[in-house]
């Protein structure tokens, strides 16, 4: 193949994006340098908070396209997906490209980022998480590596093709891990986690939610790049798409009501107060009206499919920043809401991402040559 | 248990805050200017700077006005949450009870803070590089601020005017919590960290309630590795199985892919 | 204090009255609470604030300040009414049966004798004295006497019932009736209770009269002389003892000597013959005396020459006292003024006018740790130093650990403490100061100046050759005492002389420095921890006098020699001789009935005053008013203290009964945090960390009523100034009701300034310089205020 010029449109959302992105750069040299009692509003009582629930806790999650979607079209081989494969995963890889640099900047120490990888604290939930992501990131540049080879670098695309498949295999394997282990963080908050969230089926309801919210992401990103990128993907495969993630949902609702129940717990979530009605909110939104979409003929049309993908992921974002927050609102008391900083950061660091990905996906073969893959 | 404990009696505290003024200075640790507080506890909480702090409260009891102190730093827990949270290993439970920190493997990611049932762990928020801090409970074996390491006891225990902590065998300890709280009707009947997260090697007792001074209560009696463990040991399960099925997942719709194709219909486009 | 804090272990009631140990004497505390656990001992705490020493209270009695008098005359009524007092002590021991002069009377808030003299009651003592058959005082041991002490005090006290009692001070009568029950048990021959009291007794109109109600209930109850007893005054700053020992106050020289009087002693002679008493060990006054004459002035010193007596300053009847000075200073009187390890910019009463006084000097030198308050009063918050000319010099000055030498704690026990580190930079002892100080003034009169003798024939030799610090062990050995010629401490004041052939610095201090002979080390030097019995500790330190623990310790055993309680047998008769786990004041040997006819032995009649003509405000407490009171006094007509000292100007300003402006009172205390005026402790970073904030304790009711929130920051207002600071708002005060209104009460720490790490605004400001008729402490415990939010 020729080589190609680069092309990158500026548009003026692109020009706002770019703003974000810097400011939120320069916010990042500026903790780096002086430190994070600096630019978060992050306390004693609340040592975690908007980068961790939404940047991390959230993005890891909202990236679960990726592997969900691999998991339909490399393992299950259902091809019919195929068109969407790729971009779901390029939306993965940026996704925890992102949660990279928010743990980064999160970490008090990150000149010490690395010593979990020779100092064992293997008895940690997070001790899994550091490593299914670190090795899971790596898993998707590889993975990545394979489409980028096909325009630079181009002798390496043969042999990353060639381990493709163990690749595709760990790619599935550890994001069911650290999907899990992500809920599995807060297993340990007995008592301080408000039992609406808390449960020892917490890491079960992070995985399940992450595989649903795949499909989710896919009709949402899907439905804004063929805006964008004139790529359309038909209803058809996004609804049989839908209905995977709707099937889960449907067992998903069902176990949080047996937990409930059987913990004892059902009677907070009609208590009213914030918890109750931020978990209501998260259920009915996320949960509820997706799957009367998803099982009814709103889901035909692309109006039903863009809002169900909606819902959902936002009932994912609810959920997420409930368990990291009003969940632990009682236990920790009040004192906390993000600094302008934090803002900043989260928002440019989206704002990065939908730069990234819009780059990629005008210069690499993401949208439209699906059939090539498996071709190969 | 032959761990080292220390029984804290509240009755007995006059909140004279001898301990909390020796665990400064024993530790080199620099003070700061806190914000003003109604009890007059200042700092009103340890901090990234402070292991401990006595708790001024006034209360009531029979109906009278009454004021109480409560000296609070790491329980060190039997079974620690913080040392199980921490993925770099820079908290160690020690054989001889304490809970100590290294921060030289510290990332700072603050899930101890996250995960101590007793929300102990602080943070040195205003530095660049912030550290955990916590009571080392004077155990440093090979440091400067080593005391118990050394058969002494440990600062604040040493200098207080009122024996309002002993410190010794966690069964003797826990024993002469129990011979007062049974000899004197005055005791709330708890030894706070008996059972608290498992059991803690700080324990306490009082003639009002806990919460008085922002002690949780309710604590879950099961030690908190536990629930941690419970999800943990599936690991290597889920590791083997998924991974197996995934492969074999994998290489039987490849195959079946490749056979429906060789026979012309797409097999796996419907599912 | 009569016994010490070890001693405190075999108490069975602690009355603590006007201290919070708790905050101010923390290892006092371990003791109480070593009786509580081991003897069941019963604390009550009285107060005006809930305090930190009430974690141990059995009965917290919340009262009015300035209100202690009833309070204590109460219990005595309350005993003398129910027969609860220790009737034997009181036959044998105190003045009870003496009979009193019949023309002694005592009328509405006045006793007999009172005149007038510059707008204060000045009283002829003529009516106080005891009925004498010649020499000897008449008595009743029947104590039914009209004119007897008891029946005089009965009488006296018969006023204070409980319900008065509890209309003055502000206390609901059920809780002052179970503190009179649980106090007066200890009348019981077999209990004995101990008064602790402090700075809330002292700091009043009334100070020495309060002190005074508690050694009488005291002698009531049988309760000074024995284990688990006493009056004891637990003490200021660190050595606050020593110095007062040594002659820190205005009218004495060491070891409690009467400072001569310009006009009444015209010689030594003079002296001797006016000030020695023909009993009581006082008798022995000229031998110590005279040796302080021979330690002052050496081979000066001769008979010829009345021992240079001539050359100690005297006083002239002026109040030399702090507020004394003060008020000179002020009227420009003082040119030059050494303000040596105090800090009067925030501990002197109306500080505000007292930094203004300090304007008027030429020059002050200020030998501290830090720049305090009083060094920097020329660039205070307000002041424009250059409207102010006093030169200032500050020298720095050694911290105790950066020097040895002794520090003497309340229970009168004399420690040496060594040096533990360096002083810093240019500091030094305060004994290298005062050394190069009168050397300096020595070398500027050996070429003239109008008196140089008392600096030129000074005995002043205290260098080691090649050292720059002076001997301090020289200068203990002089205080100790030895004889002429001899370089051997001495081990008894006993052994002092009145010809001129022994030198001593302080009597009572005699025997400190004497080498121990099983330890090998002077007295004050031992660390013993091998209990001689009741935890004496005999070889623990050196404790004046003559290392008795407890004083007038013939008290502890009966008159036959029995121990009052066999479990604390201090002292017991076993027929032939005494067996003893004190040093004994009554000499070893003397058999019960004779060592017992005059246990008191400082005393010239050998027996405890409750009845004394010695303070100048009358030979009985009676309850006045504070200077500024919000009610009227309802047991006399006679308001307020008719003897106290009130000083002239607006320092001294006070408002009138009823002032609306001010309606509420308010008192001054001591945190644990800071020490005194907190130049050190606000200069030390761990403690400026847990003492930051200048604050007011306020009731909830008054905030409410104020609409003053937790923590918001409030305008105090009295007399005399204003300051602003943090409100607590939490039940430590609350509303009294007082002559059946309700009276809101305010207390305040006084350890902040505008120097140090941290700072707030001097509670000193707004205290009046008023101050007892006999001492001249001022009255910083109770005085009218108002409050708002700021
Ligand atoms: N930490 C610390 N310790 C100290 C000092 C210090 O500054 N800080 N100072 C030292 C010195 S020099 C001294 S003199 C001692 C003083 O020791 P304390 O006398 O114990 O000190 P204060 O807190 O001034 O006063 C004692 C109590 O008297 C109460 N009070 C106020 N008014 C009255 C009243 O009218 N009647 C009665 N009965 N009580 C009243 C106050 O509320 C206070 O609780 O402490 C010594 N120890
Ligand atoms: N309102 C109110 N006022 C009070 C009282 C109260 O209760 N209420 N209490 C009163 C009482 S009891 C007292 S004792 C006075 C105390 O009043 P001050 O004696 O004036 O106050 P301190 O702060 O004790 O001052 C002692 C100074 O000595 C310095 N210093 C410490 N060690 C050394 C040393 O070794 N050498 C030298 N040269 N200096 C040293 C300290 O830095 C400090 O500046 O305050 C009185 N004022
Ligand atoms: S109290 Fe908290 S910080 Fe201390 S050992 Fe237990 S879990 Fe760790
Ligand atoms: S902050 Fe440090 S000590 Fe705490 S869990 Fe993280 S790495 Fe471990
Ligand atoms: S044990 Fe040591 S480190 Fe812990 S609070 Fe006490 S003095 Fe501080
Ligand atoms: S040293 Fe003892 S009495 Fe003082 S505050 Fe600490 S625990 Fe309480
Ligand atoms: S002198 Fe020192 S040890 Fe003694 S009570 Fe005061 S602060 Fe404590
Ligand atoms: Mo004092």
């Amino acid at each position: 193949m020729a080589a190609q010029k680069w092309s990158f449109k500026i548009t003026a959302v692109r020009k706002v994006l770019i703003a974000l992105a810097a400011l939120a750069a320069a916010i990042a040299v500026y903790r780096l340098a002086t430190g994070l009692g600096t630019t978060t509003n992050l306390n004693d009582r609340w040592p975690w908070g908007l980068w961790i629930g939404f940047d991390v806790l959230t993005g890891v999650a909202l990236a679960g396209g990726g592997y969900s979607t691999a998991l339909l079209v490399h393992i299950l081989h259902y091809n019919k997906f195929n068109v969407i494969a790729r971009s779901a995963m390029l939306t993965s890889l940026l996704g925890y490209l992102l949660v990279m640099v928010g743990l980064f900047l999160d970490i008090g120490r990150w000149f010490n980022f690395w010593r979990p990888f020779v100092s064992w604290g293997y008895h940690s939930v997070l001790f899994e998480v550091f490593w299914c992501i670190s090795l899971y990131t790596l898993v998707q540049v590889i993975e990545f590596g394979e489409i980028a080879t096909e325009r630079v670098a181009k002798s390496w695309h043969k042999p990353l093709k060639k381990i493709m498949p163990v690749m595709l295999i760990l790619g599935v394997l550890l994001p069911t891990l650290h999907q899990s282990s992500l809920g599995g963080l807060y297993v340990i908050e007995v008592g301080k986690l408000h039992p609406l969230w808390w449960s020892p089926l917490l890491p079960l309801f992070f995985l399940m939610s992450s595989f649903f919210v795949g499909p989710a992401m896919v009709t949402i990103e899907t439905t804004l790049a063929g805006r964008a990128l004139g790529h359309r993907v038909e209803d058809n495969i996004l609804r049989s798409l839908i209905r995977i993630a709707g099937v889960l949902m449907v067992i998903y609702l069902a176990l949080k009501i047996i937990d409930l129940v059987n913990r004892d717990a059902f009677g907070y979530v009609f208590a009213g107060g914030l918890e109750s009605n931020m978990f209501l909110l998260e259920m009915i939104v996320g949960v509820i009206i997706p799957i009367i979409i998803c099982f009814t003929p709103w889901s035909a049309g692309r109006s039903g499919l863009v809002t169900f993908g909606v819902l959902t992921a936002a009932g994912l974002v609810i959920n997420r920043m409930n368990v990291v927050i009003t969940g632990m609102y009682q236990a920790l008391g009040p004192g906390y809401f993000p600094s302008w900083m934090e803002w900043a950061v989260t928002i440019g660091l989206v704002s990065g991402g939908v730069l990234v990905y819009l780059f990629i996906a005008e210069n690499f073969n993401i949208l439209g040559r699906h059939e090539e893959q498996e071709t190969a | 248990m032959l761990t080292l404990s220390v029984l804290v009696d509240l009755t007995r505290c006059t909140g004279c805050k001898a301990c909390q003024t020796a665990c400064k200075q024993w530790n080199d640790l620099p003070a700061g200017i806190p914000e003003f507080d109604n009890n007059l506890t200042f700092p009103s909480k340890t901090d990234g700077n402070t292991y401990t702090v006595v708790q001024h409260r006034v209360t009531k009891k029979d109906g009278q006005d009454v004021m109480r102190f409560a000296k609070m730093q790491c329980l060190h827990c039997l079974e620690p949450a913080c040392v199980s949270a921490c993925f770099a290993k820079a908290l160690q439970k020690t054989a001889e009870g304490p809970v100590v920190y290294y921060p030289h493997l510290c990332v700072g990611c603050r899930y101890c803070m996250l995960a101590c049932p007793f929300n102990v762990p602080k943070y040195e928020w205003d530095e660049v590089f912030p550290l955990i801090s916590k009571c080392q409970y004077c155990f440093d074996p090979n440091g400067r601020y080593d005391r118990v390491g050394r058969g002494q006891k440990p600062a604040c225990v040493d200098s207080c005017p009122n024996d309002t902590m002993i410190f010794g065998n966690r069964d003797e300890i826990l024993k002469e919590a129990w011979n007062r709280i049974n000899g004197d009707p005055k005791y709330v009947k708890h030894v706070y960290g008996e059972k608290e997260a498992g059991g803690t090697n700080w324990l306490y007792i009082s003639d009002v309630p806990f919460e008085t001074f922002g002690f949780r209560t309710g604590v879950t009696e099961r030690p908190l590795p536990e629930y941690t463990h419970d999800y943990l040991k599936w690991t290597p399960t889920v590791i083997a199985a998924w991974g197996g099925l995934l492969t074999l997942m994998y290489l039987y719709t490849k195959r079946r892919g490749e056979v429906g194709k060789e026979q012309g219909q797409d097999k796996n486009i419907s599912a | 204090m009569t016994n010490h804090f070890v001693d405190y272990q075999h108490t069975d009631v602690f009355l603590m009255i006007g201290s919070n140990s708790a905050e101010n004497h923390p290892q006092s505390m371990r003791w109480i609470g070593k009786a509580k656990r081991n003897r069941g001992a019963k604390l009550i705490v009285v107060d005006p604030r809930l305090t930190k020493s009430t974690v141990y209270a059995d009965i917290f009695a919340r009262h009015r300040p300035g209100t202690d008098i009833p309070f204590l005359l109460g219990i005595m009524n309350y005993a003398i009414q129910n027969n609860l007092y220790h009737k034997e002590y009181v036959v044998n021991y105190t003045n009870a049966s003496y009979l009193v002069n019949p023309e002694f009377g005592f009328n509405d808030g006045l006793f007999s004798g009172a005149g007038e003299k510059n707008g204060r009651v000045t009283y002829d003592k003529a009516t106080w004295q005891y009925q004498k058959d010649g020499e000897t005082i008449k008595k009743d041991p029947t104590l039914k006497h009209p004119n007897c002490v008891f029946q005089l005090l009965k009488k006296h006290v018969s006023r204070y019932d409980i319900k008065t009692v509890s209309n003055i001070t502000g206390i609901p009568e059920d809780v002052y009736r179970k503190v009179c029950e649980t106090f007066a048990s200890t009348g019981a021959p077999n209990k004995s209770g101990n008064i602790i009291y402090a700075m809330g007794i002292t700091q009043h109109t009334t100070g020495t009269q309060n002190v005074r109600a508690i050694a009488m209930l005291q002698l009531l109850l049988g309760n000074i002389g024995r284990p688990g007893g006493g009056v004891n005054a637990q003490r200021g700053e660190s050595n606050v003892q020593g110095s007062t020992d040594l002659a820190m106050l205005s009218h004495l020289l060491p070891g409690y000597l009467g400072v001569p009087n310009a006009t009444k002693h015209k010689n030594l002679q003079d002296y001797i013959e006016r000030e020695t008493p023909a009993s009581g060990y006082w008798k022995n006054k000229p031998k110590f005396l005279i040796s302080l004459l021979k330690a002052f002035y050496g081979q000066h010193a001769a008979k010829e020459n009345d021992f240079c007596f001539d050359l100690l300053p005297k006083v002239d009847g002026k109040n030399r006292t702090h507020m004394g000075i003060f008020q000179e200073m002020m009227a420009g009187n003082i040119k030059g003024f050494l303000a040596w390890g105090q800090n009067p910019a925030v501990g002197g009463p109306g500080a505000s006018y007292e930094r203004k006084a300090m304007e008027k000097l030429d020059w002050l030198v200020v030998v501290d740790l830090f720049e305090t308050e009083t060094a920097a009063f020329w660039h205070a918050p307000g002041v424009n130093p250059q409207n102010i000319n006093t030169e200032v010099f500050l020298l720095p000055a050694a911290f105790s650990y950066e020097k040895q030498g002794t520090v003497t704690n309340s229970g009168r026990w004399i420690q040496w403490r060594y040096q533990a580190v360096n002083p810093p930079g240019e500091a030094k002892s305060d004994l290298w100061i005062a050394d190069r100080l009168f050397k300096a003034i020595r070398k500027e009169y050996q070429s003239g100046g109008r008196f140089p003798d008392p600096i030129l024939k000074m005995n002043w030799d205290y260098d080691i050759p090649g050292h720059d610090e002076p001997d301090v062990e020289k200068v203990a050995v002089e205080i100790n005492g030895y004889e002429i010629g001899k370089n051997e401490p001495l081990d008894s004041f006993g052994k002092l002389k009145d010809d001129g052939s022994t030198a001593c610095g302080m009597w009572i201090y005699t025997g400190y420095m004497a080498v121990d002979k099983d330890l090998n080390v002077p007295n004050c030097k031992r660390r013993s921890r091998e209990d001689s019995g009741l935890g004496s500790f005999l070889k623990y330190s050196f404790s004046w006098p003559l290392n008795r623990r407890i004083i007038y310790n013939r008290c502890a055993a009966d008159m036959d020699g029995n121990p009052w309680d066999p479990e604390r047998a201090l002292f017991k008769w076993d027929g032939n001789k005494w067996i003893c786990h004190d040093v004994p004041d009554f000499g070893g040997g003397k058999p019960p009935r004779e060592s017992g006819a005059a246990p008191f032995i400082m005393l010239p009649e050998g027996h405890g005053r409750l009845f004394a003509s010695g303070p100048v405000d009358g030979p009985f407490p009676e309850h006045y008013e504070p200077m500024e009171s919000p009610t009227e006094n309802i047991i006399s007509k006679q308001q307020a203290a008719p003897c106290a000292n009130v000083f002239k100007g607006d320092w001294a300003k006070l408002a009138e009964l009823g002032d609306p402006n001010y309606p509420i009172v308010a008192t001054t205390h001591r945190t644990i945090e800071h020490y005194q005026s907190g130049a050190v402790t606000r200069s030390c970073p761990t403690l400026a960390e847990i003492g930051p904030y200048m604050y007011v304790s306020v009731s909830e009711e008054l905030a409410k009523e104020k609409g003053i929130k937790p923590g918001d920051d409030v305008w105090v207002e009295t007399a005399r100034g204003k300051i602003k600071c943090k409100a607590s708002v939490l039940p430590v005060v609350k509303p009294l009701i007082v002559n059946g209104r309700k009276v809101e009460i305010v207390g305040m720490p006084w350890c902040f300034g505008y120097q140090g790490i941290v700072t707030g605004p001097v509670a000193n400001d707004l205290v009046p310089a008023v101050g007892d008729g006999n001492t001249s402490i001022p009255e910083s415990k109770a005085f009218m205020c108002n409050i708002r939010k700021a």
